[in-house]
């Protein structure tokens, strides 16, 4: 269980920083586009996974639901600029579902939302980066852990809203030249750290307010019809 | 229990809720077969069905169920449609021929390129159906698929079975409370009562059947009106099932010499105007038609005021109007004295204004109704102990005590309606205004409604019922209006409202229209047979 | 009509994985600008020119804002202009910052037709043939979110009258969404179990699942393909060979090379431009043929307007 987590972990994060250095050989051609195919190739693997191992129909539709959870809750949260819940319901179906069912969870809510928020190049980032958020919250040991312990509920929605704002100023530097420049990453990642807050602050806020119902209907469905 | 269906029977299943209509329905389907332990076989074409290879099963046993939306699973209605056939593998080209011929069967080639979620309740449950259908099952199951619709959406999917039955021969099982429509067209009727079937018998001598087994049944209650009046007539053995069966009952057994019941309505109620809205005008947005085209209506206190009208002609949006959710863009809406737009929206909900939403599901929020009760604490400021013994009150006038420790969902149909209700009466409201109460609810509940609409009307409660419930509506009203065009049309006591209609009344009101004049209700019709007496050359038979 | 986005779903794919990777791969200012034009010309036929007019002034500004970000980053290149803050303002970087906008608003306008061409329907049958689950998960997601929206709205006015949260205030919002997403929460779950039971009882999950689809791969579909791989070999031809190279720093290259190698500008012309001149086909067949209807003897003066 452990060692095919790490595994996949490496497929996820490994497979990207080859690639990118391997862009620093590329010098500044075709930054962009890359980048774009990373990210593609790094969600390949777990679309794939799960296409080979869920079979059970009711959590292949609660999973749907809870896309379309997320997705919505950006539109009734929209009255408040900055905070969304799409994190929040990552990383608890991640929690009760497992790290695939998580990563599933985050890479479709991006590519949905975007369809009424924006679709473009920096969607397979998105993806990327929630899928990942919930990717590891998934980690059977972890889920136990951010399931009981608010303390580290907390802890990793910060350090999920850290992430997702980091992720996603990588796409912002390139699309400012078409290369990656680290100095200016860092520029670009102290402009963005008010975002970066909003996004730690509103994914706490929701964690900690949706984890208990979220978390016994998820239960009551588990033990009532065994999913 | 033991029971058999023969090839091509349309059988109805009905029973009170909780009777296990449902689990026997699903045990029958293999995929959908509830948790539990299961004792005993189940034998399709004589095999144990679950002997019957998954493609089979599938694909010979269609189930229909009762919420049309969920039952819906592709974005596009030709999609839909293949979704059935695309699992059993079938190829590109038989799904194409499958397709377009139920399409055609169904009429839904006009909409076939439609989303499925711009599709009426109707549509999509006849889309259900032409899905189960186009796998071409031996035989097709359905569990209360009609409850969920107006009746006018309702009979066509009854037609439509009626024609699968007669013309293609298609063997059907059919849970249904509605027993009115379905009567006439079934074989056979089982009837449940706590896991068993207590019997079995022919529609027309269930009646009769079961007065002998117990003459206070409760299911008596939840047969169709023709058969009901019948029940109380006549000790016969066979009953008409429909108006025309029922019209030809009563003319040939009873006499005429009275024509009219004496109407003992006493005018207790207040003649003072709670409510009453002047010349409403209303519309959604400002390029859109308008909804309401200067509705006047005045409520008085202690009354029931029954807006009748069809699917969609606006009937929610007045209730909307009239209760403060949305704003007339011309005339008032006078509330005590008051007009409605000078109340502050915190005041207008608690102790005067509640509204049942048609969906009662979104009243609720918590997983037991005790805790979703308690949430009204929040408005109502009271202590503790004021709320429970508030919430002690209303369970005790509902008969719900036994409800307060479950989940809202897992209620039946009826019981989330009363239920909801009592969280509004907690509210302590004035005014309730209720939108479709009937819906989803069975013959048996609705005369528990019904009761429960008489004690709040005795506690001095004044009730604005939007329905296009018929039945109902002539069994609570005060008053009816029929909603049409953007304004209220007519309104009038009810004796008088439906006796002047002849296509918008009720099943009572047509058997008896031809003889006796201002009978709405079952009950009417047979107090006024009664009253006439039977027939001279009748006498002699018996 | 039977303009570009009547192609097979996988044809529209093809095309725009083309057109976005030779746009992203190649920085070479004439290809950029030939992208950019193709993109633009084509959504201005498929979208209401009011959205289109829109678009083009929001990403104007974008287009200028990243234009000018580039030479207060980036300090290379020989033709120094002035010196901002110390810092040397180049030539070579601000034509860069042009090319690279040109290239963030040609992507993005591509992005947008392809959003109008390939209509969810389309994308998720390209999508459900590579990987089926996911695609369904998608599928249902995809019509779950009007049904939601709905049913927001439904809960919303319910809650509202029961008195709780009713005024204007950040936290009634915050509390009253709250107590929306609650009650949607509890209604979505429920009924994604009843949904399950529904497709488990047309059979899905048996293991041979068919895809059918009304898309129809036609004789025009293999002849488009091949003249894409067509040009999409010669340019990537082209590309290898360094046709297509373009330095910026130090020196800003000249157009000789350019000139020289017209003839494989003509392919990202022609691939570019392809989409738009599919409409316009379509567009002058069809007042054609109306023409000729209207013409024939035996029309119907009414149906004629």
């Amino acid at each position: 269980m452990n060692k095919t987590f790490i595994n996949k972990l490496i497929v996820l994060g490994v497979i990207p920083v080859l690639v990118l250095s391997g862009l620093f050989v590329f010098q500044d051609r075709s930054f962009i586009l890359i980048s774009l195919l990373i990210a593609v190739l790094a969600l390949l693997p777990i679309f794939l996974s799960f296409e080979k191992k869920e079979a059970n129909i009711r959590r292949m539709v609660t999973l749907a639901t809870l896309v379309t959870l997320s997705v919505v809750g950006r539109f009734i949260f929209a009255a408040i600029p900055g905070f969304q819940p799409v994190t929040a319901i990552v990383v608890i179906s991640a929690i009760f579902f497992g790290s695939e069912a998580g990563f599933m969870v985050g890479a479709l809510s991006a590519l949905i939302s975007n369809i009424y928020f924006g679709q473009g190049p920096w969607t397979p980032f998105q993806m990327f980066a929630w899928g990942l958020i919930g990717f590891i919250a998934g980690h059977p040991k972890w889920s136990l852990r951010l399931k009981e312990n608010r303390l580290h509920l907390v802890l990793y929605g910060v350090f999920a809203g850290m992430m997702y704002s980091l992720m996603m100023d990588v796409w912002t530097v390139m699309s400012l030249d078409g290369t990656f420049n680290f100095s200016r990453y860092v520029t670009i990642a102290a402009l963005a750290l008010p975002f970066m807050a909003v996004y730690a602050v509103s994914n706490v806020v929701f964690l900690l307010l949706a984890i208990k119902p979220v978390g016994e209907k998820l239960e009551r469905l588990k033990t009532k019809y065994g999913m | 229990m033991s029971f058999s269906i023969k090839q091509g029977e349309f059988v109805v299943i009905f029973g009170e809720s909780g009777s296990g209509k449902s689990t026997l329905l699903r045990l029958l389907k293999r995929e959908l077969t509830p948790h539990g332990k299961k004792e005993g076989v189940i034998y399709y074409k004589n095999r144990r069905l679950d002997e019957l290879d998954d493609d089979t099963s599938a694909r010979e046993i269609g189930f229909v169920m009762q919420q049309p939306e969920v039952q819906i699973v592709t974005d596009k209605v030709w999609h839909e449609l293949a979704f059935g056939l695309e699992n059993l593998g079938e190829p590109t080209d038989v799904i194409r021929r499958r397709v377009g011929e139920i399409a055609n069967f169904f009429g839904i080639h006009h909409w076939f390129h439609k989303h499925t979620m711009e599709l009426s309740g109707g549509q999509k449950q006849l889309l259900n159906l032409a899905s189960v259908l186009v796998m071409q099952p031996e035989v097709l199951l359905l569990d209360e698929p009609t409850s969920q619709l107006d009746p006018i959406a309702a009979e066509e999917f009854i037609d439509i079975l009626h024609k699968l039955n007669r013309d293609l021969g298609l063997t059907i099982v059919l849970v249904e409370h509605d027993l009115e429509k379905v009567f006439p067209i079934a074989d056979r009727v089982l009837l449940l009562e706590s896991g068993n079937i207590i019997l079995e018998a022919k529609p027309e001598e269930i009646g009769g059947k079961l007065k002998r087994l117990n003459d206070t049944h409760n299911m008596l209650q939840a047969l169709p009106t023709v058969v009901r009046i019948f029940n109380e007539l006549s000790d016969q053995p066979i009953s008409p099932l429909t108006v025309k069966e029922g019209k030809r009952f009563i003319t040939e057994h009873f006499n005429d010499h009275i024509v009219r019941l004496e109407t003992s309505e006493t005018s207790a109620n207040d003649e003072t105007p709670i409510l009453e809205a002047k010349n409403l005008w209303f519309r959604y947005e400002r390029n859109r038609p308008d909804i309401l085209r200067g509705v006047n209506v005045s409520v008085n206190k202690g009354e029931i005021v029954t807006i009748l009208g069809g699917n969609g002609s606006g009937k929610t949006t007045l209730l909307k109007v009239l209760s403060g959710q949305r704003r007339a863009y011309r005339g008032n809406v006078v509330l005590k004295g008051k007009k409605l737009t000078k109340y502050k929206q915190s005041a207008l909900y608690k102790q005067l204004i509640a509204l049942l939403p048609q969906d009662v599901q979104t009243i609720f929020l918590k997983s037991t109704v005790e805790e979703d009760y308690a949430e009204i604490g929040k408005v109502m400021n009271g202590t503790k102990e004021a709320l429970e013994q508030s919430i002690h009150k209303i369970a005790n006038l509902l008969s719900i005590e036994h409800l307060l420790e479950k989940h809202p969902y897992d209620l039946s149909g009826g019981e989330q309606q009363i239920v909801a209700l009592g969280k509004l009466l907690l509210l302590e409201p004035e005014i309730i205004f209720l939108d479709e109460p009937t819906k989803g609810v069975d013959a048996y509940s609705k005369l528990k409604l019904r009761d429960l609409f008489m004690d709040l009307k005795a506690q001095g409660k004044t009730m604005v019922v939007v329905t296009h419930d018929v039945e109902f509506a002539a069994l609570i009203s005060d008053r009816c209006g029929l909603f049409f065009d953007g304004e209220i049309v007519s309104t009038g006591k009810p004796k008088e409202f439906f006796a002047n209609n002849n296509f918008y009344t009720t099943i009572a009101n047509r058997i008896s229209r031809h003889q006796y004049e201002g009978c709405v209700t079952a009950e009417d019709v047979i107090d006024i047979c009664k009253l006439n007496g039977v027939k001279k050359h009748e006498q002699n038979i018996h | 009509m039977r303009g570009f986005a009547t192609f097979h779903p996988f044809v529209l794919f093809l095309y725009y994985a083309m057109v976005l990777i030779i746009t992203m791969l190649m920085l070479h200012p004439v290809i950029l600008v030939l992208s950019l034009f193709g993109s633009l010309l084509f959504f201005l036929t498929i979208a209401p020119l009011r959205q289109f007019l829109l678009d083009l002034g929001f990403y104007f500004l974008m287009f200028l804002l990243v234009a000018i970000t580039n030479p207060l980053f980036v300090h290379k290149g020989e033709t120094i202009l002035f010196f901002l803050n110390d810092d040397p303002v180049t030539l070579e970087a601000i034509i860069y910052g042009f090319v690279i906008a040109t290239m963030l608003v040609a992507v993005i306008f591509w992005s947008k037709s392809f959003s109008e061409i390939l209509t969810t329907d389309k994308f998720l049958y390209v999508f459900g043939k590579v990987v089926p689950k996911s695609a369904l998960v998608l599928s249902m997601a995809f019509q779950f979110i009007p049904l939601f929206k709905r049913q927001i709205k439904k809960v919303h006015e319910a809650q509202k009258t029961l008195g709780l949260y009713t005024s204007n205030s950040i936290t009634d919002r915050i509390l009253g969404g709250i107590r929306v997403f609650n009650s949607i929460l509890t209604w979505s779950l429920e009924s994604s179990i009843h949904r399950a039971d529904a497709m488990k009882a047309r059979g899905y999950g048996l293991p041979k699942r068919s895809n059918f689809s009304l898309y129809k791969f036609e004789k025009r579909d293999l002849g488009i393909i091949g003249a894409l791989f067509v040009m999409f070999f010669v340019i990537i031809f082209a590309y290898i060979k360094q046709y297509f190279a373009f330095n910026y720093y130090p020196a800003i290259s000249d157009f000789t090379d350019t000139k020289q190698y017209f003839f494989y500008f003509l392919f990202v012309f022609m691939l570019t431009i392809l989409p738009f001149m599919m409409e316009m086909k379509e567009n002058l067949l069809w007042t054609f043929l109306k023409r000729k209807i209207s013409a024939s003897p035996i029309r119907n003066k009414k149906n004629v307007s």
